[in-house]
């Protein structure tokens, strides 16, 4: 099913190609430049299985000196804008402490950290743009070596072959990727950001507005969230899904809540999952995940694959159901199905169906975002839905 | 630094065990003696919440400066067998997987040669077994040497 947001991209797409910018339509009407194009496919290492990806561009804060990036991938799960310096050939100035040393940052996800320079931009996303935002240059030079601090923390996922994208556009629930936390000088800070002249780096305490920052919430419009859609994919996948990113929640006629339901998260950004009668509470919504996770095979019955171990791999597809339920009581139940993950063909790069275990909790990944359109709205913006956090479908 | 009093208590609680363990590496967790649980402790800046003792093992549960709750799970003979996390950032995995770090690494190496996407993190060579799930602000984790873990304790109770 392909539902209005969809459509009306496809439809100014086939007939008014040169849509774009500021541009009106021939009736006179802003037309949006809210948007723009999503794609889930094998992405720039060419070994990515239900990546989300899209194109960014950055400029020289002020100027006109400007770079377009593919192959960014497309994360509701965290905040703040990151591209592999490989990926960058824009010179952009550094972000500098007092004594002129240049701030870095080390941050985790789940399965490894990213290492690199804050450097500003001007950030280009559709018809938007937020400025003068600091980024993530990954592996940028001119930085002493990386502090053990950071490279205890995990595995570096610094170049290309090791991130799978040129980057990662954090549009998730929150302003910043740190937050409050960062701000504290002492052992609360949790230690992300480092200043770092020639003689090393040191942890330090960095305001808010000098963190990575959700560049959705420094847009001037369309800045409370983000929504993603994508069309269906058929039953054992497809080598590629287009969809759109729409920028801003009710505030224009291709990015109405409609009948989607808001599930408000807790303060880090989960919710709950029902199945099988008992909830779960460590469970969230992540575009940047790629399958369904839940639970383990004693509970869900469906095997683990012997080739793929992260997997689900049951003979044939099971239907599945549970049950969304937001901090604020609101539900909604869903039915997803889990294929064979050993036995997906090898040449596609898009499933709805791919699934496996984690014990305990849900994480809704992209498997989930096909045939939907998802909406996450960033903290502490107004939405015709309330103000956010919060997720809704 | 300022010692309070709960840590002095847990010092004392702690001393029996001491008294029968062999103090391997301070900077271990999984797989080392009871006494790397302070040094972990020591390490995050932390406080120690709590210890809970039943008939298989002790719990000792350190709450990190910057709001993480590492739990260590203590077998019989002293040793960690399992440690468990929840919080905004993820803990120093060197100190809190010990010797077990380079075979997480060398596992995370491995899923990244064959990289499918990101996906939740779920490791089983036999020997280590370490899962890990959540996103920037909610993490959550655990792991476990199976060959250590008391009988009868289920994997899923360790959090």
């Amino acid at each position: 099913m392909i539902r209005p947001l969809l459509a009306a991209f496809l439809v100014i797409a086939a007939a008014t190609p040169k849509c774009g910018g500021s541009s009106s339509s021939p009736d006179g009407t802003t037309m949006p430049t809210n948007f723009q194009s999503i794609v889930v496919n094998a992405g720039p290492a060419n070994n990515y299985l239900n990546g989300l990806f899209t194109s960014v561009t950055l400029c020289v804060p002020g100027q006109s000196s400007c770079q377009t990036i593919d192959g960014v991938l497309v994360d509701t799960g965290s905040s703040g804008l990151r591209i592999l310096a490989s990926a960058l050939t824009l010179a952009l100035p550094p972000q500098t402490d007092v004594g002129g040393a240049p701030i870095a940052e080390c941050f985790s996800f789940l399965d490894g950290y990213t290492w690199g320079g804050v450097q500003s931009a001007d950030i280009k996303l559709g018809g938007e743009q937020a400025s003068g935002v600091p980024v993530q240059v990954i592996g940028s030079g001119g930085l002493p070596a990386i502090p053990p601090a950071c490279a205890n923390s995990g595995t570096s996922e610094n170049t290309l072959a090791t991130l799978g994208a040129n980057g990662v556009l954090g549009v998730g629930l929150f302003r910043q990727d740190c937050g409050p936390g960062c701000v504290g000088i002492g052992a609360s800070n949790p230690g992300l950001y480092y200043s770092c002249p020639s003689s090393g780096c040191q942890t330090i305490a960095q305001p808010l507005a000098r963190q990575l920052q959700n560049p959705v919430w420094l847009f001037p419009t369309d800045n409370n969230g983000v929504v993603i859609q994508l069309p269906s994919v058929a039953a054992g996948g497809a080598v590629t899904s287009t969809g759109m990113m729409a920028f801003g929640i009710g505030t224009q006629s291709d990015n109405a809540l409609g009948s989607a339901k808001v599930l408000t998260v807790d303060a880090s950004g989960n919710l709950s999952t029902t199945y099988g009668g008992q909830t779960y509470s460590g469970s969230y919504l992540d575009s940047g995940t790629n399958g369904i996770y839940f639970l383990d095979s004693r509970t869900t019955g469906l095997p683990i694959c012997t080739v793929n171990t992260d997997f689900y791999c049951p003979t044939t597809t099971q239907a599945q159901s549970a049950t969304f339920r937001g901090v604020n009581a609101t539900t909604i139940p869903v039915t997803f199905n889990v294929g064979n993950a050993d036995a997906l063909n090898g040449r596609f790069n898009a499933f709805s169906e791919v699934a496996g275990p984690n014990p305990g909790a849900f994480a809704w990944g992209l498997s989930f975002f096909f045939g939907r359109t998802i909406y996450t709205a960033i903290e502490g913006q107004a939405t015709p839905g309330g103000v956010g956090p919060y997720f809704a479908f | 630094m300022v010692r309070t009093p709960s840590t002095r208590l847990a010092r004392a609680l702690l001393l029996p065990l001491m008294l029968t363990v062999v103090p391997s590496n301070a900077f271990a967790a999984l797989g080392g003696s009871v006494t790397s649980v302070d040094a972990d402790r020591v390490h995050v800046q932390g406080a120690l919440m709590r210890i809970v003792r039943n008939d298989t093992f002790a719990l000792h549960e350190i709450r990190s400066a910057s709001g993480t709750m590492i739990r260590e799970y203590v077998n019989g003979s002293g040793t960690v067998f399992a440690v468990a996390w929840d919080g905004p950032w993820l803990p120093d995995l060197r100190q809190v997987l010990g010797d077990h770090f380079d075979r997480y690494q060398a596992a995370m190496r491995a899923r990244q040669s064959a990289k499918t996407g990101r996906g939740v993190v779920a490791i089983n060579d036999g020997g280590l077994v370490v899962q890990m799930s959540g996103h920037p602000r909610a993490f959550t984790g655990r792991a476990y040497v199976p060959a250590l873990m008391p009988a009868g304790v289920q994997p899923e109770s360790l959090r």
